[in-house]
């Protein structure tokens, strides 16, 4: 930190004061990562396999469909609003891509266009999702909830089996390591890196902040507020595309059932990250945590075998304890 | 406290408040505070953001426990006084954000805890609807305002009376209201002072907080200073004045307050043309200089804000034009503050700071295309003329990181001008610079205003706060129902003179040509 202070006493206890300052503003997330750790310990009392290099990589991989998505999700939240349709956006991706594969009979030129096209469709369907929200001024919850059942139609008019095809050279792309690390892993670091910096660094992202804390104080402070709000839309839009390539390349196949849940799953990473409902406040960290808490559930039951019903009923308790551990205040109504 | 009343016959005391000690964390907010209240009195409460005023008043309404001293309310002493205790004890407060639901009736706010029930454990609504007109009609508002209404068509000065009857309907003789004209248009503070009045007639004690000092003198019997948590004393209303309550407050002279107008007034910035708005304003002429601060007064509903908010493309401009720097202006605030012309306006919360974020956040929201590498906001770009602006206008406590609604009224209103004075903006146009600031920190922000003019820049003022006009301006600008209803220049400027242009008949009003 670039602060020079002259004055001794009063500063002084300015600056002790700061860590108590920095633990009551950063509470939340200080409060997630708490959660993670004792997560962590019961998980690897309960399980020898869970403390593992091996298992610890695999939940790095298993976090970035839903990292991907709930990126994408903050965004939409930060301004105050709700992105319903980014799971209909991932399958929708992923069939329309592995249908051209498989028409194309598995042609491996073919990567780089429909790889290009399936972020094309994130990008058209993110700036549908803002243009309606912008213009009509409708509950973007509403709006993206309209979107998200045509998609879901249109998914289905698509394939209700799965779509082979997917040629073997993209498949591989998942798999590349460096070391014991896969590649992806180390991408999607990158991306969460470039997500802080966006978030906290940056025109774009300063201003999702100020239009969720206040339309009329961002239009007053010069933010265009309809630029801002799609932006958001097509960000969050974008980021279910690269999360509908990304399950592509893990399953092989174009699934009619792909991101399932993912939706509801990407905003209560956020919410339990202590981004606000309301809009205006949270954080990339919180995000991040709220992204590995639930990662670190889902295989930890799985290392367990725990029966899908009380996986889907524990992670429903846990979301609500987290939640009440916050302020309402701060979270806004789950 | 033997003193007698003149005003009243009555002398009974109905609140005794004895050596009221409170500290939070090591801070005195009150040291040894006494104060009394009597029967059909209205007892003023002033001193500055922080003296302890808030602290005294939720002492009273038992939302904190003082460390020492007692609260003797009726003949029964307290240590301890639970907020459910002060309320059946008749204690009630208007507080200056309303506590009303604005999707239901009149009748049912007032009687929202404590409605009237049936026989059959019903809400009795056709006795909650006299009792509530009866309340009114208490209140001398009975003619105005249909207890069947739905609060959100009334006005804010007829919620407030809606207020004010919630908190009689628990049956209070000791009503606190807190800054209760701040919220108000200038023309229901006429209607509020009745009701006030109305309430003293009834025997009901009333504690009246205001920045507004004539207020006081207006309305209050006696009136206590509170300064840093000690009481300052208490004066008989008739027995002291203006430059006493202020020198109490804040150990200065009035005087003192406005800086000197020695600005050298160069080139013409702004100029407005034959502007109409919305029906609301028509045919205003003026223009504002390099180095002037032209004052803008008027009564409320005169166009004054409209005004101030057509500055900056605020208001949707029938007919006219606003040129900036001799060329005509894209209307919109995002083009006006690229242009440099820039609106502090009058309600920080709505308009001026987003009060979730820092100090800093809020000082670098306009300006982030300056502190830009490579699309990327640096650090240090960012930190330096954060901290250099925080120094620069005195931001008390000195920090960039902790959230604008932390801090202090006349604290958040030097946020926004360190927002603003970091775009270097040409011309500023000011709505209700002081409005809700305690005493000094309005020198404070008086000073920094005839700073920035010196700097060149152009500064509007549009204030209903006539000393502040007539301290500050080198010239007002006086509207009337929507015209210009005269100019007048420093040296020639009064109180008197202002009102009565800003109060004109047809046959007074003289059109002015702009230079």
């Amino acid at each position: 930190m670039a602060i020079t202070y002259e004055d001794s006493q009063e500063d002084a206890a300015l600056r002790s004061n700061r860590w108590l300052a920095f633990a009551r503003d950063n509470a939340n997330i200080l409060l997630i990562y708490f959660f993670i750790f004792l997560l962590v310990l019961i998980a690897s009392i309960f399980s020898d396999r869970f403390l593992t290099a091996s298992n610890m990589v695999n939940i790095l991989r298993q976090s970035i469909v839903l990292g991907l998505l709930s990126i994408g999700q903050m965004a939409v939240l930060l301004t105050g609003g709700m992105d319903i349709s980014v799971e209909q956006v991932s399958r929708l991706v992923g069939l329309v891509v592995a249908t051209a594969f498989a028409a194309s009979g598995s042609n491996p030129a073919l990567i780089l266009p429909l790889v290009l096209g399936g972020i094309f469709i994130g990008l058209v369907m993110g700036g549908i999702n803002g243009v309606l929200i912008t213009r009509t001024h409708a509950v973007p919850f509403i709006i993206t909830f309209g979107v998200a059942f045509i998609l879901r139609g249109i998914n289905l008019a698509i394939a209700t089996t799965p779509i082979r095809g997917v040629p073997d050279v993209y498949l591989n792309v998942y798999d590349a390591k460096i070391g014991i690390v896969p590649l992806n892993v180390i991408v999607m670091a990158l991306v969460w890196f470039l997500a802080w910096l966006f978030t906290t660094r940056s025109r774009p992202g300063r201003s999702l902040y100020a239009v969720g804390g206040s339309e009329r104080i961002a239009m007053l402070s010069a933010i265009r507020i309809n630029r801002t709000l799609v932006s958001a839309y097509v960000i969050s839009s974008t980021f279910a595309a690269l999360a509908g390539l990304f399950l592509l390349a893990r399953t092989g196949v174009g699934d009619p059932s792909a991101a399932e849940g993912l939706t509801f799953q990407s905003i209560v990473a956020c919410a339990v990250g202590g981004i606000s409902l309301y809009g205006g406040r949270g954080s990339i960290f919180g995000t991040l945590g709220g992204v590995i808490l639930l990662t670190l559930l889902a295989n930890f039951f799985n290392l367990m075998q725990v029966n899908i019903f009380y996986q889907q009923l524990l992670l429903g308790v846990i979301v609500l304890i987290a939640v009440a551990a916050y302020k309402t205040k701060d979270l806004g109504a789950l | 406290m033997t003193e007698r009343l003149s005003t009243n016959g009555s002398s009974e005391t109905i609140l005794i408040l004895n050596d009221i000690q409170k500290t939070f964390g090591g801070i005195h907010a009150l040291s040894g505070v006494s104060f009394d209240l009597k029967r059909g009195e209205v007892h003023a409460l002033c001193g500055e953001n922080g003296a302890g005023k808030s602290t005294l008043i939720k002492t009273i309404t038992g939302a904190y426990i003082p460390d020492g001293g007692t609260i003797q309310i009726g003949d029964v002493s307290y240590e301890v006084l639970t907020p459910e205790q002060a309320r059946n004890l008749g204690v009630g407060v208007v507080y200056q954000e309303f506590n009303l639901l604005p999707d239901m009736p009149v009748d049912e706010n007032i009687f929202l805890t404590n409605p009237p029930m049936g026989r059959v454990g019903l809400i009795d609504t056709k006795a909650r609807a006299n009792q509530a007109y009866q309340l009114l009609e208490r209140l001398g508002a009975h003619k105005h305002i249909n207890p069947n209404e739905l609060v959100k068509n009334l006005t804010v000065g007829e919620q407030q009376i809606v207020e004010i009857a919630k908190a009689l309907a628990t049956n209070a003789h000791i009503l606190i209201m807190d800054e209760p004209s701040a919220v108000l248009p200038s023309r229901d503070v006429e209607r509020l002072y009745t009701v006030v009045q109305a309430l003293r007639e009834e025997g009901v004690g009333v504690i009246y907080i205001s920045h507004r000092l004539n207020e006081i003198f207006d309305l209050a019997d006696r009136v206590t200073v509170l300064k840093d948590g000690q009481s300052m004393g208490t004066l008989k209303v008739a027995e002291t004045n203006n430059d006493e309550l202020v020198r109490l407050m804040v150990g200065r002279e009035l005087t003192d307050m406005y800086p000197p107008a020695d600005v050298e007034i160069g080139d013409v910035l702004l100029e407005v043309h034959n502007l109409c708005i919305e029906g609301m304003v028509f045919d205003v002429s003026f223009s504002v200089r390099e180095g002037e601060i032209v004052g803008l007064a008027g009564l409320g509903g005169s166009g004054r804000t409209t005004i101030a908010r057509a500055m900056v493309g605020l208001a949707k401009i029938d007919s006219g034009e606003i040129r900036y720097f001799g060329q005509k202006a894209r209307m919109n605030p995002a083009s006006a503050a690229r242009a440099g012309v820039v609106l502090i306006p009058e309600d920080r919360k709505a308009y001026g700071l987003i009060l979730d974020q820092s100090t800093r956040f809020n000082i670098t929201l306009p300006n982030l295309p300056q502190l830009e590498r490579w699309r990327i906001i640096l650090k240090r770009n960012e930190w330096d003329p954060v901290l250099s602006a925080i120094e620069e206008v005195q931001l008390r406590p000195p920090n960039p990181e902790m959230p604008s609604g932390n801090l202090s009224g006349g604290n958040q209103q030097k946020v926004v001008i360190a927002k603003w004075l970091m775009a270097r903006p040409k011309v500023i146009v000011f709505d209700e610079p002081t409005r809700g600031i305690d005493v000094g920190a309005k020198a404070e922000i008086y000073t920094r205003i005839r700073e920035i003019s010196r700097q060149g820049v152009g500064v509007i003022m549009a204030s209903s706060d006539l000393p502040e006009l007539l301290g500050m301006s080198d010239r007002i600008l006086v509207m009337h129902e929507g015209r210009l209803a005269g100019e007048v220049p420093r040296d020639e400027a009064s109180e008197e003179a202002i009102m009565l242009l800003a109060t004109a008949t047809e046959t007074e009003a003289e059109t002015v040509v702009p230079n």
